[in-house]
């Protein structure tokens, strides 16, 4: 496995969050979670980004253990991230935003001599991602003109550009349209061959097309795990979380 | 906070105008314009470090004007005291900034925002009464009789108004050349980044509080020198260039020119002291019209003399396209 979670508990004071969370990732699966507001699922995945630390449990990756490591060495190490709230660099340009992720990787970061735009190597591979994640028209045009969904791909762009090993997706389709959304899952389905992906959304169609395997967290709890067949026929998930709606 | 665009053509090309102008000036200027040269490429030293403090590292000191007096204080103690030379002197100053931001920057750069102003004052009026009342520097009368450096092996007399002011101008081309390369560099993109979104840089892997530090601290090593080579054009220093106004000085300054361009900063300090100069000699109530000027860049042009460059260029460029 590439990602071992093992017995998570995270509690905010009196209330408990994460109970007793085992969740593990192959490499190259694409694992779900899914889940109501507020059943933890944000909270895990700063748990495993490194931007909270939890209270008891374990952290495995490519047999790193992450506890007490903090979020850039974590990133470093290769767990790369996307959020659920775009976060961009709005002054900065496509390929810029793309070449700024890549330096941190490249032991670029701290040069003060090297011209960025001058160095071959970097913008090359910048160029790459750009394609990969279909922004090519738009690469020198600034993040925050962009529109919301071209935003999203770049959220992708820049989660890729640090070359990670696994992927975590949070919402990554949030307010887009279908069509939109569509595109995303297109991308990401590319990216699943390269990398393992985390990925936590509320739109279940996206979650079918993608995951190998989904875990269904309730009130901190992981309440199932499956495939997307024994996701849809199961009683408990379908009473927990998906209700009427997916039937 | 917002910068300016990044454009480091019209960078150098603003940078060109303004130094070209200041050698003409300085030539065929007599002794006070030589000596109002010298002034101005002082403070546009001091504003550049500003100005790469607050869009390579996103932090707004009022506390900057410390830097100055430590720049200040270093060369005078060193040259009176150790008998030190002058250039060598200067550079050691530069040196005690940077290192003295280092340190300070270790400890406070975790704090964003109102947060980072407050504590960057509280620290520049500390030693602003430490200074006050040091015996070692001078208290309330400060150092007076630094000399300036020695260039005679060069056939250069410092004292000649020309050369001293060209001597300083030398210093704003280093200074000049040296930021905007740190800027244009992959540490220094990354610096805007850092400005940008923070979050996001560590979530990539990026050390920030590394990055915050390497940005005040170059800045720290910057507002330095300007101290020092203030006491060399004037030949001593008093407690006065610590105040936290002198820092807020710099700010409207940066503000004024467009903050994040590097030669914005000397724009701003080149027409901030300008009409300070010009309009305390007509009227005693010239702070007025330059608080009105800084209120109306504020509501009305926040890219500052930078944002109006850029679009005169862009009309002229229509105008010939058409």
């Amino acid at each position: 496995m590439i990602l071992d979670i093992k017995n998570i508990y995270k509690s905010f004071g009196s209330i408990e969050v994460l109970n007793d969370v085992t969740i593990s990732a192959a490499k190259n699966e694409c694992i779900g979670i899914i889940g109501p507001n507020g059943a933890g699922k944000s909270t895990l995945f700063k748990i495993i980004s490194g931007n909270l630390q939890h209270d008891s449990g374990s952290i495995t990756f490519n047999n790193n253990n992450l506890n007490n490591i903090s979020n850039e060495k974590r990133a470093r190490l290769g767990i790369g991230q996307s959020f659920q709230k775009n976060s961009l660099f709005p002054e900065m340009t496509v390929i810029e935003s793309i070449m700024i992720a890549m330096t941190h990787k490249s032991n670029l970061s701290f040069n003060f001599y090297s011209l960025m735009f001058k160095n071959k190597d970097i913008y090359n591979k910048a160029i790459e991602i750009v394609n990969q994640i279909g922004l090519k028209n738009y690469a020198e045009q600034k993040s925050e003109t962009l529109s919301y969904g071209l935003q999203r791909q770049l959220e992708l762009g820049i989660a890729i550009s640090c070359n990670p090993k696994v992927l975590l997706l949070d919402e990554p389709t949030a307010g887009m349209s279908s069509v939109e959304t569509q595109s995303i899952i297109n991308l990401i389905k590319k990216l699943s061959q390269n990398y393992s992906i985390v990925i936590v959304e509320h739109d279940m169609e996206v979650i079918y097309n993608l995951a190998n395997r989904i875990y269904v967290l309730d009130r901190g709890k992981i309440i199932f795990n499956g495939n997307v067949k024994e996701i849809k026929s199961s009683k408990l998930v379908q009473d927990r979380y998906l209700g009427q709606n997916n039937e | 906070m917002r910068a300016v665009n990044y454009n480091p053509k019209l960078r150098l090309q603003i940078f060109l105008v303004l130094i070209i102008s200041a050698i003409v000036f300085s030539v065929f200027g007599g002794y006070f314009t030589r000596f109002f040269i010298a002034e101005i490429a002082i403070l546009s030293i001091f504003a550049m470090s500003l100005d790469f403090l607050a869009a390579r590292g996103g932090m707004v000191s009022l506390g900057h004007a410390m830097f100055l007096g430590i720049g200040a204080y270093s060369t005078a103690v060193l040259s009176i005291d150790f008998e030190i030379n002058l250039i060598l002197s200067t550079f050691l100053s530069l040196f005690i900034g940077l290192i003295t931001g280092v340190i300070l920057a270790y400890f406070i750069v975790f704090l964003d925002g109102i947060f980072f102003i407050m504590i960057t004052l509280a620290l520049g009026e500390m030693f602003n009464a430490w200074v006050f009342t040091s015996d070692l520097l001078g208290g309330s009368d400060g150092i007076s009789g630094i000399m300036r450096p020695d260039l005679s092996n060069l056939g250069l007399d410092i004292n000649n108004p020309l050369v001293f002011s060209f001597y300083t101008l030398i210093w704003v081309l280093f200074i000049y050349l040296l930021l905007a390369r740190i800027t244009d560099s992959a540490l220094g993109r990354n610096l805007d980044a850092v400005r940008q979104n923070i979050n996001r840089v560590s979530s990539l892997g990026g050390y920030t509080k590394y990055y915050k530090i390497i940005a005040f601290s170059l800045s720290s090593g910057v507002a330095a020198l300007a101290g020092s080579l203030y006491v060399q054009l004037n030949g001593f220093i008093s407690p006065e260039l610590t105040h936290w106004t002198v820092s807020g000085e710099g700010l409207i300054m940066i503000i004024v020119g467009g903050i994040g361009s590097l030669s914005g900063a000397i724009l701003g300090a080149s027409i901030v002291h300008i009409i300070q100069h010009e309009l305390s000699n007509i009227i005693n109530w010239w702070m007025l019209i330059i608080g009105t000027l800084f209120i109306l860049i504020v509501l009305f042009m926040q890219d500052g003399l930078w944002g109006l460059v850029e679009k005169i260029k862009h009309k002229l460029l229509r105008i010939n396209f058409k």
